[in-house]
C-alpha cells in the first residue's frame, strides 16, 4: 500500500512544483479537446438543429444512426481515422499522424454523433410548445429560428459538455493518432497510460487529479444545464 | 365581422377533426367554446389564430380572404394562449416584453404595456418584473403568459382552458383581466374553459362543438346514445336510474342528440306525465342557477349520469321557488331533439 500513498504525496509535489511534463500534457489535453469540441460544434449544431427541427424523408433513419454512433468504440474511431490519415490513406498528403491536429479529427469525429443526436433531441423536444408559443408572440423568420435557439440553449450546453466529457477522457483514439510523443502528442489520458505502463504511479495520480478536476467541473455544467433544461 | 369561416375542414391522420360550414365571429365579443373533449374545441383556436392552416374551405379576416402571405401580418393582432403554454426561459419582464419587441416598440411603451399587463394580473412589477421563469409557481407562469399576451392589446385574443390547472386566486385574476381586456381595448375574446359558469356568465355568445362540427351557437344540451328504436319513429335512451328519454328523427352517425336549453321547461310537479311519448318528463336536482346575459336564468339539472340545462324566465322560476338541491322535473318533446 505504500507506494499508493507515496505517489499520491508525490502526485500532489509534481502538480504544486509546476513540473512541465505534467503540464505540457495538460496543455495538450486542453487545447485538443477545446479546438476538436469548437470544430465538432460548428459541424455538428447545424446539422443537429436542422435534424430536430426539420422533417424529411429518412430523418428517423438518420436519427437512428447518430443515436447508435454515440457509443462509437474510441479505438474503432482512431483505426478508421488512423487508415484515413496514414501515409498510404486518402488524407495522407496533409501529414495529421501523430501530431495533435490527427488528434483533434479522431476527437471530432467521436464527439460529432454526440452534439448531433442532443442538439437534434434538444430541438426536437423544444419543437411545438415552443414554436407556437413565439409564433403566437409575433416572432417570424429568422428571429424566430434565433429564438428557438436561444430556448434550447441549455440543451445545446448539455450536448457540448457531454461530448467534452467523452473526449477528454478517451485513450484509445488519442495514443492511435497521436502516438504519445512527449511535449507533443502526450495527452492527459494517454500519459496515465503510459507512465502506469512504466511504475510511475505519482505522474499517472497527478494527472489523474487534473483529470478529475475536470469531470468534475464537466458534470457541474452539465448538472446546471440539466435543471435549467428541466425547469423550462 | 372579424371571421367568416366557410366549408373549413381539418383532418388529422385522415379523421376529420373539424368541419365547419359557416361561422361567423363578431369584433369585440367575448366567445366561449364548449363542447366534449376532442369535439375540435383547440382544433378551431389554432386555425382562427393562424397557427395552423385549414385542409379546406376559406378563413375571411376583416373582410379580407386569409392567404398564407398575410399570415406574418395578421399573426400580429392575432394571439393565443396555448393550452400547454410555456413561458420563454428569460425573466418575467423579457417573456412579457417579448411580443413587443417584436413589434418593434420604443422602449418607454415597452416599460409601460409591461407594468400594465403585470397588474392587470395581479403580478406587481416590484416584485416579479426581475424574477426568472422558474421562480414561479404554476399559477403565476400562467398569469405572466396572459400578461405577454394582453401588453400587445391584441385585436383577437384566444385562450385555450387558461384557468386549468392553477390555483382559486389565479383564476379569479386570469377571468378578471380577460374582461379587462375585451372593455377597455375592445379586444375580441374567444375562449375554451372548463368553467361553464364563469364562461356562461361573461360570455356574449358561445359555440357548442360536437365531433368536429358548430353544433349550435348558444349553449346546448348534447345526448349521446345507445337509442333503442320504440316505434312510431321514436328512439329510447335508458339513463341509470331507470327513466327513459324518447326522442324523434331519423338518427345520424354520431348517435347523439342536441336539446337547446330554450326546449326545456322545469316543472315542480311530476304533471301531466303521460309515459314519456308525447313529452320527457324527467326527475333531477337544481345543480346550479346562473343569470345568462340575455336576463334569463340558465339552472343546471343532474339526472343520473346526465346533465342538463334549462333556459327559463326568472320571473317563472320565483313562481316555482326552485333552488340549488330541489328536485325538479325537467320536460321537452321528442321532436326538440336534433340528431348531430
Amino acid at each position: 500500500m505504500d507506494y499508493i500513498f507515496d505517489g499520491i504525496r508525490e502526485a500532489f509535489v509534481l502538480l504544486f512544483s509546476g513540473n512541465e511534463e505534467v503540464y505540457s500534457a495538460v496543455y495538450a489535453t486542453l487545447k485538443a479537446s477545446s479546438l476538436a469540441i469548437l470544430i465538432a460544434l460548428l459541424i455538428g449544431f447545424p446539422l443537429g438543429f436542422f435534424l430536430g427541427y426539420s422533417d424529411f424523408p429518412g430523418k428517423r433513419f438518420i436519427r437512428s444512426v447518430a443515436d447508435t454512433l454515440l457509443a462509437l468504440p474510441t479505438v474503432l474511431v482512431g483505426l478508421w481515422v488512423y487508415a484515413f490519415i496514414s501515409s498510404r490513406g486518402p488524407l495522407g498528403n496533409l501529414n495529421l499522424l501523430f501530431t495533435i491536429k490527427g488528434v483533434i479529427v479522431g476527437e471530432v469525429v467521436l464527439a460529432l454523433p454526440i452534439i448531433i443526436a442532443l442538439s437534434a433531441q434538444a430541438v426536437e423536444e423544444l419543437d411545438l410548445s415552443v414554436r407556437d408559443t413565439l409564433l403566437t408572440l409575433g416572432a417570424t423568420g429568422k428571429r424566430l429560428v434565433l429564438d428557438m435557439l436561444w430556448e434550447a440553449r441549455y440543451g445545446i450546453l448539455m450536448a457540448a459538455v457531454t461530448a467534452y466529457g467523452r473526449i477528454i477522457s478517451e485513450v484509445g483514439s488519442a495514443s492511435m493518432l497521436g502516438g504519445n510523443i512527449k511535449w507533443r502528442t502526450r495527452t492527459i489520458t494517454t500519459a496515465m497510460a503510459f507512465e502506469t505502463n512504466k511504475g510511475q504511479f505519482a505522474m499517472g495520480i497527478a494527472l489523474g487529479l487534473i483529470l478529475l478536476l475536470i469531470a468534475f467541473l464537466v458534470n457541474g455544467t452539465l448538472a446546471f444545464a440539466k435543471r435549467r433544461r428541466q425547469s423550462r | 365581422m372579424l371571421y367568416r369561416l366557410t366549408g373549413i375542414k381539418r383532418y388529422y391522420n385522415e379523421r376529420c377533426a373539424l368541419s365547419i360550414d359557416h361561422l361567423v365571429i363578431e369584433e369585440g365579443k367575448i366567445y366561449g367554446l364548449v363542447g366534449p373533449n376532442g369535439s375540435g374545441k383547440t382544433t378551431l383556436l389554432r386555425i382562427l389564430a393562424f397557427l395552423d392552416e385549414p385542409d379546406a374551405g376559406n378563413i375571411y379576416y376583416n373582410g379580407s380572404l386569409v392567404s398564407p402571405q398575410l399570415v406574418p401580418s395578421l399573426r400580429r393582432e392575432v394571439t393565443m394562449l396555448l393550452q400547454n403554454t410555456r413561458l420563454l426561459t428569460r425573466r418575467v419582464k423579457d417573456n412579457v416584453a417579448f411580443g413587443l419587441k417584436m413589434r418593434h416598440m420604443d422602449l418607454n411603451t415597452i416599460k409601460h404595456r409591461v407594468k400594465e399587463a403585470l397588474e392587470m394580473v395581479g403580478l406587481p412589477v416590484k416584485d416579479f418584473a426581475n424574477r426568472q421563469w422558474y421562480e414561479l409557481s404554476g399559477g403565476e407562469a400562467q398569469r405572466v403568459a396572459l400578461a405577454a399576451r394582453l401588453a400587445l392589446r391584441p385585436k383577437v385574443l384566444l385562450l385555450d382552458e387558461p384557468t386549468a390547472n392553477v390555483d382559486t386566486v389565479s383564476e379569479t385574476l386570469i377571468n378578471e383581466a380577460v374582461v379587462r381586456a375585451k372593455e377597455e381595448w375592445k379586444t375580441t375574446i374567444i375562449m375554451v374553459s372548463h368553467d361553464l359558469l364563469w364562461l356562461y356568465n361573461s360570455a356574449d355568445e358561445t359555440i357548442s362543438l360536437w365531433g368536429g362540427r358548430v353544433a349550435s351557437h348558444g349553449p346546448e344540451n348534447v345526448i349521446l346514445g345507445p337509442w333503442e328504436k320504440v316505434g312510431d319513429g321514436l328512439y329510447c335512451k335508458k339513463l341509470k336510474d331507470g327513466q327513459k328519454i324518447y326522442v324523434s328523427g331519423i338518427p345520424s352517425s354520431s348517435n347523439a342528440v342536441t336539446v337547446s336549453p330554450g326546449d326545456i321547461s322545469l316543472l315542480s310537479n311530476a304533471i301531466n306525465d303521460d309515459g314519456g311519448s308525447s313529452c320527457n318528463l324527467l326527475r333531477g336536482l337544481v345543480t346550479q342557477m346562473v343569470y345568462s346575459n340575455d336576463g334569463l336564468l340558465r339552472v343546471s339539472i343532474a339526472l343520473g349520469e346526465l346533465n342538463l340545462v334549462s333556459l327559463v324566465d326568472k320571473d317563472y322560476i320565483k313562481s316555482l321557488d326552485i333552488y340549488p338541491g330541489m328536485e325538479v322535473y325537467a320536460s321537452f318533446k321528442p321532436s326538440a331533439a336534433q340528431w348531430l
